[in-house]
């Protein structure tokens, strides 16, 4: 075999107490797709910052056939600045003191050709959409030349047609040459487009597969460390009426919500299946009283005006759980008691007089740690420094405590592994069976499926069609998601 | 814990490096500036009670400031808070013939009013209008200052008295001493008391933690059903209040009567007091006496070793660049 584009040998790093690499090597050929899996916290992207020279390791040697780039999980982009100001960042072609702009746009125009991603360089990139925005990502490595090319996590904000243009690009890159190592925890896209398979577990390299002999099964049992755990049963319900929705409009342009009517039943959980933007957001948004709407909303037959701040919902047993759980969810310097505590701050038992009792607030977050399995189950923990995972347990935790009436989940999976992502889905399943409505968000068609009680398929802020679960129908939905 | 400890320690050496590099260029030796410094501010029993006085002064407002930081807001104006909270308590102090029992608390929870009313406004423009509450309560600090030099200099004016103060408080308003001879009064023990009540409003109650959670993370607080408007409210006029307060004390404990001199920049030295605390109530105690060693040992480093007092004026404001500057870095970068 040909020598690697990337060789790694004996990676060794620690942080603190946790050896996030353990002994790795690993090489990836030029022309080859490799995929590197595992949980949350596996290693892998401390892999793939280690290979990109972005962490030094403590012990370990690199060898790379060329330069080697990285497109980040989260864009990187400066949204104020167009196109090609942001592919050639840094390494502008000059004239003089002056940027000169017409080799500038010729250079992105041939790159973008040459490679088959079509941009307009001209472009303002806050302008763009997603899938352009991850081709923006990505000529901005190629512009380098690079031999070996990392990806982190690159379909992340990806709808299901812009994955497979995306992955187009990526397989006829390979065929050109350049070795690339995807990092990522989707087993489909793993499986339709990688040639090999490498599998991390907590900072070790447990398994390697040549992706045609193995099967996603196989890679999953090897990434849990064991069988994966299976979602919770679905239990019959007494259905009965609790949100009703009727003629919903917010915002305005792209992403706003032009009119939607729906209900959902205490007892069900009910999917909205949709590509990002198109109005989902302001749905959620609206039912939690954070932004003016017209049309109705209303909670077992009690209107909720368009005014009722987020306060009075909570109060009616209204939980979210946010898109972004980051800024719109969590205080990140807060322990996890605290965390826990944030929307009951005014509900005894927690409130007791004008003080906390802090014995509650120690239950409630023993409560959330021990049912969601947050790790370290440490009570003290910094909620900034747990990684997303666990940041989206307490997030999911606290919204299911007690006895919700009505549970928006937004993503509530989004970006956490398989372990912690079915038992989200059980806990979501038995809240529902425990007879609260469950309005589920999600841009992944799979974890629609395997909750949902009924589907709505949502496109440019109206519903397109509803399903029940037992007609669902995976390509009519994914075509009607795309406004076919 | 450790942030504290860090920044306890930037402040230390700015005072010390800066302080002594200023000290070189004026020829003179630090180690005589410093020594004049500590010894005019420690030497002796009544200079000790002088420096207490200051850390009093530097406290309230201080508290005011932390209390604003802790709910993401940058209160600058304590010092306009301090002059109508003095010159409330200046004025009523003389006007209402009650007796001492009474008369204190009244006189000084109307200086505490008009500070909070002083502060309240840039809160009620920042949740009504969304008004950046750093420009607002800068600009009400100048509106202040001639509000009350209008005021002292018209309506209110000493009859006969060539400068512009209020006539003398009669002693009834006097706050009392704790020190026999020297003029450090109740106001300490007031200003220590309040360090702890905001210590446990901070850690314990419903409020403090709404507080915390709209200056830690708004969009999660506003989410989590709190009112950011009326929560910037309620931490401006409280914090104008604890300011207020402060001004009002140093009317009745110390000056007797009110001029618009009563604050040589208590209110922007209180930013620096509160960040070298890190807005720990227990840790700006600390803070405003090390602040308070430099404000009352500066006129006896001027007098003794020729070292100009501007020396300290400088590394206070270079203290406050040190770790308001800091601080607004790493908001930046996080938000």
């Amino acid at each position: 075999m040909a020598e690697p584009a990337l060789r790694l040998r004996g990676i060794c790093k620690r942080f603190g107490a946790v050896n996030a690499v353990d002994g790795v090597d690993l090489d990836v050929f030029a022309g080859e797709i490799h995929a590197l899996v595992g949980e949350n916290g596996a290693g892998k992207s401390t892999l793939a910052a280690i290979a990109y020279g972005a962490v030094r390791p403590d012990a370990g040697t690199i060898e790379a056939g060329g330069t080697v780039g990285l497109v980040h999980q989260h864009f990187q982009l400066i949204e104020r600045l167009r196109v090609w100001e942001n592919i050639l960042l840094g390494r502008e072609p000059r004239a003089g003191l002056r940027i000169d702009r017409v080799r500038a746009r010729a250079i992105v125009r041939e790159l973008s050709e040459r490679h088959g991603l079509a941009v307009d360089p001209d472009a303002l990139v806050e302008t763009l959409p997603i899938g352009i925005k991850q081709r923006i990502e990505l000529l901005r490595e190629l512009v380098r030349e690079p031999a070996v090319l990392l990806l982190d996590e690159p379909t992340a904000a990806l709808a299901p047609s812009e994955i497979d243009a995306f992955f187009l690009n990526v397989k006829a890159l390979a065929a050109r040459g350049t070795a690339v190592l995807i990092v990522t925890h989707k087993l489909a896209e793993v499986m339709g487009y990688s040639a090999r398979v490498t599998v991390m577990r907590s900072g070790k390299l447990v398994a390697r597969f040549a992706t045609a002999d193995t099967s996603a099964d196989a890679i999953a049992r090897a990434m849990v460390g064991g069988e994966v755990p299976a979602l919770a049963a679905r239990a019959p319900t007494q259905l009965a009426p609790r949100l009703t929705v009727r003629d919903l409009r917010s915002g305005a342009g792209a992403g706003a919500l032009g009119g939607v009517t729906f209900d959902v039943a205490a007892g069900e959980i009910v999917g909205i299946a949709g590509i990002e933007g198109n109005g989902q957001t302001l749905l959620a948004d609206a039912i939690a009283g954070v932004v003016p709407y017209t049309g109705e909303i209303a909670l077992d037959g009690r209107p909720l005006p368009s005014g009722m701040g987020p306060a009075q919902r909570l109060e009616s047993g209204i939980r979210i759980i946010p898109q972004d759980r980051r800024h719109e969810a969590l205080v990140l310097d807060w322990n996890i008691v605290d965390n826990v505590a944030l929307g009951r701050q005014r509900d005894p038992p927690l409130r007791s007089g004008a003080v906390i009792d802090r014995a509650v607030a120690q239950r409630y977050a023993a409560d959330v740690i021990e049912r969601f399995d947050v790790r370290p189950p440490n009570p003290q923990a910094i909620a900034g420094a747990l990684s997303g995972g666990n940041q989206q347990k307490i997030v999911v935790g606290r919204a299911l405590a007690g006895t919700p009436r009505l549970v928006v989940a937004y993503q509530p999976t989004r970006g956490i592994d398989i372990g912690a992502a079915t038992l989200v889905g059980s806990r979501l399943i038995e809240a529902r069976n425990a007879g609260a409505a469950v309005l589920l968000i999600s841009f992944e068609l799979d974890e629609i499926f395997a909750l949902a009680d009924r589907v709505y398929v949502m496109y440019a802020g109206r519903f397109a069609a509803e399903f029940a679960r037992s007609a669902i129908d995976r390509g009519r939905i994914g075509a009607l998601m795309a406004g076919g | 814990m450790q942030r504290t400890v860090r920044d306890a320690l930037i402040a230390v050496a700015v005072v010390f490096g800066v302080g002594s590099l200023a000290m070189l260029l004026a020829h003179v030796s630090p180690i005589n500036g410093f020594g004049a410094l500590l010894d005019g501010a420690l030497g002796n029993p009544s200079e000790v009670a002088e420096t207490l006085l200051q850390t009093t002064a530097l406290l309230f407002p201080a508290l005011g400031v932390a209390l604003a930081f802790r709910a993401g807001l940058f209160n600058i104006g304590a010092e306009g808070q301090i002059v109508l909270g003095g010159m409330t308590a200046g004025i009523l102090g003389v006007a209402l013939p009650l007796p001492g029992l009474l008369l204190i608390p009244i006189v000084l929870l109307a200086g505490a009013a008009a500070g909070g009313l002083w502060g309240g406004l840039a809160g009620f423009l920042k949740a009504r209008f969304g008004a950046n509450e750093v420009i607002a309560t800068l600009m009400l600090n100048t509106i202040a200052l001639l509000l009350a030099t209008y005021l002292i200099g018209g309506p209110f004016k000493q009859p006969g008295a060539g400068a512009a103060e209020t006539p003398p408080l009669p002693a009834a308003a006097w706050l009392p001493v704790i020190i026999p001879n020297t003029r450090l009064s109740i106001s300490f023990i007031l200003a220590l008391a309040l360090a702890a009540t905001l210590w446990y409003v901070f850690r314990r109650t419903v409020f403090g933690y709404e507080l915390r959670a709209a200056g830690d993370a708004p969009e999660a607080a506003r989410r989590a059903g709190i009112d950011l408007g009326r929560t910037a409210f309620t931490a401006l006029a409280l914090s104008g209040a604890i300011a207020g307060l402060g001004g009002a004390t140093i009317v009745m404990g110390v000056l007797h009567r009110f001029n618009t001199g009563l604050s040589p920049g208590y209110g922007f030295i209180a930013i620096a007091v509160a960040l070298v605390g890190n807005l720990e109530p227990l840790f700006i105690i600390f803070a405003a006496f090390g602040f308070g060693i430099l404000q009352s040992g500066a006129i006896a480093m001027q007098a003794e070793a020729n070292v100009p007092r501007d020396v300290v004026t400088l590394v206070e404001g270079l203290v406050i660049i040190a770790l308001a500057g800091r601080r607004f870095i790493v908001e930046r970068r996080t938000a």
